[in-house]
Formats: C-alpha cells, sequence, structure tokens
C-alpha cells in the first residue's frame, strides 16, 4: 500500500500539473526565437559552372561470373558473352557411349521468363529467326579415380574462376545453330543449341571417369540470350548426351558449375560503358573551383581548415551534356545512368552507388527523368548528394570530387511521376511509353513496372564528358546566424 | 549493482525543469536537492542528526552520526517561462541525488553521495505553417559528481568536527536540433530538392573535470542549542568536449567538428546555523555564495544562439524551520511527524536571474526502524532581465527515501 502511495504521488502531481499549466501555441515558438534557435533551416543554392574534369576513367570488371543464376550467350555492339559449365563424365555412361552405333549432343538453354515474357518486350521483339555460328571449345581430364571424381563437385568457384580466366581448351570445334524462336505466353522459351560432331566423337572417345569443361561462345550472334543458372531447380542448362543403338539412350548432365563470361571489344582509354556488366567510369573534378564558389557565396574560407560541417549538403546534382549517337542498346528504351560516390568509413574510402534518389516530378511529367541516356534532350544530371557531402566535409586534407558512373536498367515509363512499381488499382490504367510510342494497358491488379526487369547491355560513349564542362548544382543548409 | 546505477542514470536522465541556461550548464541542484533540505528552503546544513545524510556543502555533519543512513531523492518539476503573453510549460522527473553514510565511531565517519549537481532537459517538437517553424529541440545535459566524504570529531573539541569531500564529475551533453527546410530563398522549380529533408544539427559531448577532481573542506559546531559550519569548496574547471555535427541519418559518415569548452567555476564559500529551541523545533539559515569571473561559452556553436552566457556573482541565501519528529514509537502518529517550511533567495550563476522559493515539507516515519518518507512541495518565481531569458514559475514535489539502520553494532551499544 504505502510502495502504491509512493508511486502515485508523482503521477497525481504530473496530472494536476498539466491541467493547471498550458502551453499556448506561441509561447514556445517565441521562447526558441528569443534563444537564437532556429525555426526551420534555410535553403540556399549554389550553382558552380564550367567544371573540367581532370581525370575521366573506365574500369571494366572482366572476371568470370557465376552462372548460378542466369547464363548469358551471344554478342552486342561491344561485348561478347560465352559460357562455361563443368560436369562429370561417369565411367558407366562413357562406356555405353563408347559402344553406341552414333552418338549426339546438345543444350537445351531455358530462356527467362522475366525478359522474353516481360510485358514491356516490344511487340516486334519476335520471332527470332537466325542462324548462329557457336564456337564450342573443352577440356577433357584424364582417368578419375572414384575420391577425385567425386571432388569435382567440391571445387571452388573461385579456383575454377580462376583457370577459366587463362582458358586453355584442348580441342574446338565450331557449328552453326538454327535459332527460330517465337514468343509463347505462359511458358519457358528453349534456346537448342546442337554441339558439334567433332565434340561428341571426341568426348566417346574416353572411358573412365572423367571431368569435361565446355565452354560456348557466339561472338557473331545478334543478340544476347538470357536464361536461367545451374542454380534453378527446374529450369537449369540441360547437357544431353545420346547414344544411340538400336534405341535411343539419353543422359542428362546437371553442371557442376557454371561462369559467364564478359569480353569488351572496347579498349580502356576510351569513355565507353557497356550496361548489365560491371563497368564503370570514375570522373574526378578539381576541388579549387567548387571552394572558391562556396567562399564567394558564403564569404567564409573554404576548404575549411578541419572538418566542415558549418553547412550541409541537401542536395548536389552534377550535369554533364550528353551525345547519344554514338551509342547503342537492346531496347530502345531510355537508360538510367546510376551515380556512385566515394565515402569516407572507417579510415578508408568506399564506393557507393547515392542510394536516395530524389526528382522534381514536374519536370519528370514534362521532359522524363534527367539521368537517363538515349532520351530527349542533351545533358544528363547525376545526384552526387552523399559523395558531396563527404566532399566538402573533408576538403581539408586537399582532395578531389570524384564520382563514378554504371549503367543501370531501362527505364519503360520515363515519365511516370511515381518512381515505384505498384499494383493498379483502377480499371484500364493506360500508359503511354514515350520512348517508343507504345501503349500499355492494365487491369486492374496489373503490376505496372517503371523500369524494364532486366538489365540492357548497351554501349555507351562518355567521351562528351572530358571534352565539355559539367554543371554543378548545390542545395545547402547553413548553421551560419544572420549577421 | 552496475545495473542498479544503470536504472538510477537512465531515471535520472529526464532532469530539472528550467529553461534557464540551458545552453551553459543548465539549472543546479544546490545543496544536493535532498527532499528534507528542500522542506525548509535548502537550509539546514548545521543541522546534525542520523537522519540527515550527507551534505555535499558541509561534509563535516556527518561526524556526529550514529547511525548508517541511505537517501535517495526525487523531483517531479514544472516550470513555465513567460513574457508578455506568452507562455510555455516544462515538465520533468529526476532524481537529484543519492547519499549513503556510514559511521565508524572514533574513526569518523564515512558517506559517498552522487549528486546530479547541473542539468538541463528540454524536448519540444513545433510545427506552424504560417510562422514557418518546423522543429524538434532536445537538449540533455547532467553534470553528475560523485562525492566521497570523510569526517571526523576533533579528539578533545568534541563539538568541533572537521570534513573533506572530492568531487569526482561526469556527465553527458546532447542537443538536438532536428529542423525542416525553409525554401523562401530558393527559386520555386528548386524547392523539390528539399522534400523530406530534415536535417539534424548534433552535439554531444562529455563532461569532466580538468584535474582529477575537486574538493570541499568543512568544520562543523555542534552546541547544546546553536550550531554552525563554514565550509570552502575549491575552484574547478569543467571540460565540455563536444562533437558537432549535421545529421541526415545515423548512418552518415561526415567527420565532427570537435571543440571543447572549458567552464571555470570559481570557489564557494558557505556557512549556515541551526538553533534548537525547546528541544524539537529548530531554525535556521544558511549562505553560500561563489564569485564568477568569467562567462561561461554556451553549446551553441551555430544559428543566431548566443556564444556566451554572462555569468554573475551568486549566492544562495536560505531560511527554515523544522519541527523534528518524536522517536518514540508508541507517540502518536502525528507526534513522529517530522514539519518543516522554508524560504530562500538565490542569485543563479546566469547573468540578471534571481529566483525566490518557498517550500513546506513533512517527514512520514514508516515503521519503527527509523525509515522515513521525506515530501516537500516548494514553488517559486525565477525572476530575468535579459532578452534572452523569461521569467519562469515553478512547482515541485521532492520525495525522499530515508533508511536509517544500527550496522555493525551490537544492542548493547
Amino acid at each position: 500500500m504505502k510502495k502504491k502511495k509512493f508511486i502515485l504521488f508523482p503521477f497525481l502531481a504530473l496530472f494536476l500539473s498539466s491541467c493547471l499549466f498550458d502551453t499556448d501555441d506561441d509561447g514556445l515558438s517565441s521562447w526558441l526565437s528569443d534563444q537564437g534557435m532556429p525555426s526551420s533551416y534555410k535553403v540556399q543554392t549554389v550553382t558552380v559552372k564550367d567544371l573540367s574534369p581532370v581525370s575521366a576513367e573506365v574500369s571494366r570488371d572482366t572476371l568470370p561470373e557465376t552462372g548460378w543464376y542466369r547464363g548469358m550467350l551471344g554478342a552486342v555492339p561491344g561485348m561478347t558473352f560465352d559460357v562455361a559449365y563443368d560436369f562429370a563424365l561417369d565411367s558407366a555412361f562413357l562406356d555405353t557411349l563408347g559402344s553406341a552405333d552414333s552418338v549426339r549432343s546438345y543444350v537445351h538453354l531455358k530462356l527467362l521468363t522475366s525478359y522474353y515474357g516481360a510485358t514491356a518486350l516490344p511487340s516486334n521483339y519476335f520471332p527470332i529467326e537466325e542462324e548462329m555460328k557457336l564456337k564450342v571449345s573443352w577440356i577433357i581430364s584424364g582417368k578419375l579415380s572414384k575420391k577425385e571424381f567425386n571432388d569435382v563437385g567440391s571445387i571452388s568457384d573461385s579456383v575454377w574462376f580462376e583457370e577459366l580466366e587463362s582458358w586453355k581448351p584442348q580441342k574446338k570445334a565450331d557449328t552453326t545453330i538454327s535459332v527460330s524462336l517465337n514468343s509463347k505466353k505462359d511458358s519457358v522459351l528453349t534456346l537448342t543449341l546442337d554441339l558439334p560432331k567433332a565434340f561428341v566423337e571426341d568426348v566417346s572417345k574416353n572411358a573412365g571417369n572423367r571431368r569435361l569443361q565446355l565452354r560456348l561462345s557466339a561472338p557473331e550472334a545478334s543478340r544476347v540470350f538470357r536464361f536461367y543458372g545451374v542454380g534453378h531447380s527446374q529450369y537449369y542448362p540441360q547437357f544431353f548426351l545420346v547414344a544411340m543403338k538400336s534405341k535411343s539412350y539419353p543422359r542428362l548432365f546437371k553442371a557442376k558449375r557454371a561462369a559467364t563470361l564478359y569480353s569488351s571489344l572496347d579498349d580502356s582509354d576510351g569513355l565507353v560503358l557497356h550496361g548489365g556488366v560491371g563497368d564503370s567510369l570514375v570522373v574526378e573534378f578539381p576541388s579549387k573551383p567548387i571552394m572558391k564558389a562556396l567562399s564567394d557565396f558564403y564569404g567564409d574560407e573554404f576548404p575549411y581548415e578541419g572538418f566542415d560541417v558549418r553547412q550541409a549538403v541537401v542536395m548536389a546534382e552534377m550535369t554533364f551534356f550528353r551525345d547519344d549517337s554514338k551509342g547503342s542498346r537492346e531496347l530502345d528504351y531510355p537508360i538510367m545512368v546510376l551515380a556512385g560516390s566515394f565515402l569516407d568509413s572507417a579510415d578508408t574510402s568506399v564506393q557507393r552507388t547515392e542510394s536516395y534518389y530524389k526528382f522534381n516530378d514536374s519536370l519528370v511529367v514534362k521532359k522524363g527523368h534527367q539521368n537517363l541516356v538515349f532520351h530527349e534532350g542533351d545533358s544528363l544530371t547525376l545526384q552526387v548528394t552523399a559523395g558531396m557531402r563527404d566532399f566538402i566535409n573533408r576538403a581539408h586534407d586537399g582532395r578531389t570530387f570524384k564520382m563514378s558512373m554504371t549503367l543501370g536498367n531501362s527505364i519503360v515509363l520515363d515519365k511516370d511521376p511515381y518512381f515505384t512499381n505498384r499494383i493498379t488499382t483502377k480499371k484500364d490504367t493506360i500508359k503511354t511509353v514515350v520512348a517508343t510510342g507504345d501503349t500499355m494497358k492494365f487491369a486492374t491488379g496489373d503490376t505496372i513496372r517503371v523500369a524494364f526487369p532486366d538489365v540492357d547491355y548497351a554501349r555507351y560513349d562518355f567521351s562528351t564528358i572530358k571534352e565539355k564542362p559539367a554543371t554543378l548544382k548545390l542545395w545547402l543548409a547553413s548553421k551560419r546566424g544572420e549577421d | 549493482m552496475k545495473k542498479f546505477i544503470s536504472a538510477l542514470l537512465c531515471v535520472s536522465s529526464f532532469s530539472f525543469a528550467s529553461m534557464i541556461g540551458v545552453d551553459a550548464l543548465g539549472e543546479e541542484q544546490i545543496a544536493g536537492g535532498s527532499a528534507a533540505m528542500a522542506g525548509r528552503g535548502f537550509a539546514g546544513s548545521a543541522k546534525t542528526g542520523d537522519a540527515e545524510g550527507v551534505s555535499v556543502v558541509n561534509p563535516a555533519r556527518q561526524a556526529f552520526d550514529s547511525k548508517v543512513s541511505f537517501n535517495l531523492n526525487f523531483l517531479l518539476d514544472v516550470s513555465t517561462a513567460d513574457r508578455s503573453n506568452s507562455h510555455f510549460t516544462n515538465t520533468n522527473v529526476s532524481l537529484p541525488s543519492m547519499n549513503l553514510t556510514f559511521p565508524m565511531n572514533d574513526f569518523g565517519t564515512l558517506g559517498f553521495a552522487l549528486w546530479q549537481h547541473y542539468s538541463a532537459a528540454l524536448r519540444e517538437d513545433i510545427e506552424n505553417e504560417e510562422e514557418n517553424w518546423n522543429a524538434e529541440i532536445e537538449y540533455q545535459s547532467s553534470v553528475y559528481e560523485l562525492v566521497p566524504t570523510y569526517a571526523i570529531r576533533l579528539p578533545f573539541f568534541r563539538a568541533i568536527s572537521l570534513g573533506f569531500s572530492a568531487h569526482f564529475v561526469m556527465g553527458s551533453f546532447n542537443r538536438d536540433l532536428t529542423l525542416g527546410p525553409d525554401v523562401s530563398a530558393v527559386a520555386e522549380d528548386d524547392s523539390w530538392a528539399t522534400n523530406d529533408a530534415d536535417v539534424t544539427d548534433h552535439v554531444t559531448g562529455d563532461w569532466k573535470i580538468k584535474n582529477s577532481a575537486y574538493f570541499t573542506f568543512a568544520a562543523q559546531y555542534r552546541g547544546r542549542m546553536a550550531s554552525y559550519f563554514f565550509s570552502f569548496s575549491t575552484p574547478y574547471t569543467l571540460k565540455n568536449e563536444l562533437e558537432y555535427n549535421f545529421r541526415f541519418s545515423e548512418t552518415d559518415t561526415l567527420a565532427p567538428t570537435k571543440h571543447t569548452r572549458n567552464i571555470k567555476i570559481p570557489a564557494m564559500l558557505a556557512t549556515g546555523v541551526n538553533y534548537r529551541i525547546n528541544k524539537r523545533h529548530n531554525v535556521m539559515a544558511d549562505v553560500a555564495w561563489r564569485a564568477w569571473s568569467r562567462d561561461i561559452e554556451n553549446a551553441a556553436g551555430s544559428w543566431n544562439m548566443s556564444g556566451v552566457t554572462k555569468t554573475q556573482n551568486d549566492f544562495n541565501i536560505s531560511v527554515g524551520y523544522q519541527r523534528d519528529g518524536s522517536d518514540i514509537f508508541y507517540d502518536s502518529y502525528w507526534d513522529r511527524i517530522t514539519y518543516r517550511a522554508g524560504a530562500w533567495y538565490k542569485n543563479w550563476y546566469v547573468n540578471d536571474v534571481s529566483e525566490i522559493g518557498g517550500s513546506i515539507g513533512a517527514g512520514f516515519p514508516l515503521g519503527r526502524k527509523g525509515t522515513m518518507l521525506d515530501l516537500a512541495i516548494q514553488g517559486g518565481v525565477r525572476l530575468t532581465d535579459d532578452d534572452r531569458n523569461w521569467s519562469e514559475s515553478f512547482i515541485g514535489i521532492r520525495l525522499g527515501l530515508v533508511g536509517v539502520s544500527n550496522w555493525g553494532k551490537t544492542r548493547g551499544q
């Protein structure tokens, strides 16, 4: 009981006091004003024109990429994609193969429905009719003991990828594939690759347990085929060896591991970026003009002698001149350029994509997103807010401002004010794809996708960055009081 | 024990309610802020008795204790700031002090106190589109002192005692001004960039003392009727190591600007008298005085906030009355209650700020073993005469729990 009283006292007093005292609406704000405290932060904009980069450099990540999730085969301007598979062929089946009257082999690649079944895939994409030259190269190991044979499954990807980088095949053979694909709603398309006779004969010559590494390339193909990776339970790439005697004895092999190998046909000296791969362009701007513009604006010394938090960058946009004429793409959609920044974190510099994209929706409705290439207009505006914040904060150490660019996904609804995929609740929503002039109709419950669901293996030449200066626009919040 | 201390610190992170000096040190909790002292107008540091506990102003007092005592205090404080028909109210709950005394007969008395000496606490959200207010203001500052004390009666002059205490200072300072954008200076086409762009002006840091501790020396005389004390606390420099930053999110990697403010706290002289009339009636008066020679640097660091808080000589004059409760268990309960009343006049360390307050209090015995619940109700005004600080009226309720025990003694002693 005493305990209860003890607790009750403060609550009773609190209740009474809240009845007795009340805060009027203006009381607090006028008290805060008297203390010189801010009511909000004043936003000011500063524009820095004629920024010429001190360097611009493309880096490419051509290391083999895992084929677990997806695979790519074919070519687009500036790029080729090969696939490599690693199989374990057991002695029993190789014996069957050896005693067969004839042998054949083929690969079924199950094409990605997310791409080939996409609503936004242009209506004229199908049919695909093509005579595709296929280059096949392979390595067959010597006879493996039972243990060695079992160990084929446990070789780590990284070890194998390293070997693939210096791929030295035992043999090569070419063949031509007649590709004929038409869109089939609600079913998965299969690209069948009949492997050349020389390959089949070479495989069937072997006895005992063997490891087979197979690489497929189609550098002259007119497109890049996208298909499910070996990790898919149902649609993994299916490699068949068929022994034919009085009847067929097909045997399906699932790859132990797979890789996609991307090669760039553009040299690294130019500023050509490829989409859908790990290419990035790093542009470096001098500190001086940015510091001078801030100094002129605030009348303070820039760079500040220590870490500068006298003002904060609310938004930073870098605008480049753009010339789409030297580029190419798979689909006729504009492609978003993703800006990245170099941020200091735990005593090191890390490269991060500018994660928070904010846009001017009234401008988007009129002119579309401003961070697109293959788009109307002649400029490219990228948001580098986090990077600029970090740069001004630490500019005292004499650093330059660095930003990176990569090509992102295609944007289907480039003038849609809602930059988010969503399920429509309206009956018969009609959206115009500005880039193609197509109209897309959505029924209630359909998902409206702003971006195309897969990457575009595009090629874009950014050499104008070196030729024409960029403009930086800053939105700043300042702590400075009124003088 | 660790859990207990962290729970206490958690409770006490809500602090006193005055809005004066929030950017400097905040409100000072005088005389340790115990409920018993508060009940008699913060007078009575010269009053001896087992239930009095540690006095951070007069460590010599506890030499006359004969029993172990423990004291824990709570404060609920409501302040209303007024200026020309505008007002606003700030309410807080805090734990201003706790202390333990441990008498060792001829070897003197050891004591230990945890004291929230200065504190500032404010948390308000304001949104007013017409006047373009869009802000969240939060202040949390606590300067704590861990105070071990020792006092001993002189060998031949048993009515006189000497006391000594060391004050180890710690605490934290935190200020967040979370602000929305004012786009009045921006072209209409450019205002989109500030959507959802709240910015926090974040200041955080620790309170330390420049040298390891500051000290209080005291002497007390206890007579049959009158008791006196005199104490001197050494000057010291408070160090507040602050980091200033702009924050957009917790994951920002901006490096803060660092700054240390050094606050020179002057020496304090204090004296007091307690006069006993008719056995159980006491009248008492205390004075404490400090001569500030330097202004206090504010945390501010931005906007139009003042860089310094101007100081003045601070003093505290308090008078009080206490009728001790009967310690005979068989007397009526009303007779066993201790009654208190008092008033004080205080010149704050903040220039042109003075405080007039009054209080009444009572100590309710709980059971027969000497446990007591002290209750004090205080109220008053803080008067200011400058542009920044507003006058305030305040009321507060303090609760103190006192436990007295005969630890370490046999029944015969």
